[in-house]
């Protein structure tokens, strides 16, 4: 059993997949709430879990740590540390879903956008799509060996 | 692994990141101010965006007054969340246009409701911009009386007033 998880985390192709899969999506998440910073504020407000003078803030970065965390993945740049920093905004991510799921806050309606009521997932749908992301990332950050790069190749990279 | 090859890469990604956030936010013309400027009364955040009020739509912030305009009859309720919710319960005779799928049903809106139709946009809650973004296309393409009740459905149903 041991084999086979490590032989999963040291498969080059599926790190690939995973740092595509993961990229892809924090840059799609990241778009709709870099253009409308302040709906996403309101939402950030309704989680209703942060200092109200850190909401903005949290509001124009977190958009920006997605889409440079998920280039930098698709990219090949850095891609442990891209895939520490989603690792770490997933897990926050988790955290404030499962506290408002526990409190029984009543929940907006766009994590990927501010603003797609077509795509509207219950948390529980979220909370659990973001563990499969975690686990994606757990794979990329503890993969050892010559990562892939997008065009196939491997290139050495420690 | 080297703990301080990947602390100071991802110092680099974030310094990156925040940079970049900070330096869009500042040009963008949907920018938002750093430091909060909400208006609590009607838990919406307002942007720093030169011209922002005149592209604000009147809030309806109570249940009540929602349930007086509903009682009226005059008025169309407009549900901006998905099919799904939609249909898994609505304010009475509101019809559903879900915001994310606004073009693919903007057209046959248009052929049944004038201009000058009175429009009251709703979504899931408070948390949720949906009713603004709707409400917002609608004033663009030349409704003339778009009101948003923020409360949203979870509001309404709350107060114990009628859903379908």
């Amino acid at each position: 059993m041991n084999n086979f998880i490590r032989s999963i985390i040291n498969n080059s192709w599926i790190e690939l997949a995973a740092r595509w899969i993961l990229g892809l999506t924090f840059i799609y998440a990241s778009f709709d709430k870099i253009l409308s910073p302040a709906d996403f504020a309101n939402i950030v407000y309704g989680y209703d879990l942060f200092p109200h003078v850190s909401i903005n803030l949290i509001a124009i970065i977190i958009p920006f740590l997605q889409l440079i965390a998920g280039l930098a993945l698709i990219g090949g740049i850095y891609p442990r540390s891209a895939a520490i920093m989603i690792v770490g905004l997933l897990f926050a991510f988790i955290t404030f879903l499962a506290i408002n799921l526990i409190r029984g806050h009543e929940f907006d309606c766009g994590c990927f956008s501010a603003g797609q009521s077509g795509y509207t997932g219950s948390s529980k749908v979220t909370i659990i799509r973001d563990i499969l992301y975690f686990v994606l990332g757990i794979q990329v950050i503890l993969f050892k060996g010559n990562r892939r790069t997008t065009f196939g190749r491997l290139r050495s990279q420690p | 692994m080297d703990d301080g090859k990947i602390i100071r890469e991802i110092t680099m990604l974030v310094g990156v990141s925040v940079a970049l956030a900070l330096v869009v936010n500042y040009f963008s013309p949907r920018g938002i101010a750093l430091v909060g400027q909400r208006n609590t009364a009607k838990e919406i955040i307002s942007a720093n965006v030169a011209g922002d009020e005149t592209y604000r739509i009147a809030e309806i912030d109570q249940v009540t007054d929602a349930g007086n305009i509903f009682y009226e009859g005059d008025t169309l309720f407009v549900d901006a969340r998905s099919t799904e919710d939609y249909q898994s319960g609505h304010i009475p005779s509101a019809i559903s246009l879900p915001v994310g799928q606004f073009d693919e049903h903007i057209e046959s809106f248009l052929k049944r409701y004038p201009p000058n139709q009175p429009i009251v946009t709703y979504s899931s809650g408070r948390t949720c911009e949906d009713s603004h973004h709707l409400a917002r296309l609608l004033a663009d393409i030349g409704f003339s009386e778009v009101r948003i009740f923020i409360n949203g459905f979870s509001g309404w149903e709350a107060e114990g007033y009628p859903i379908e």
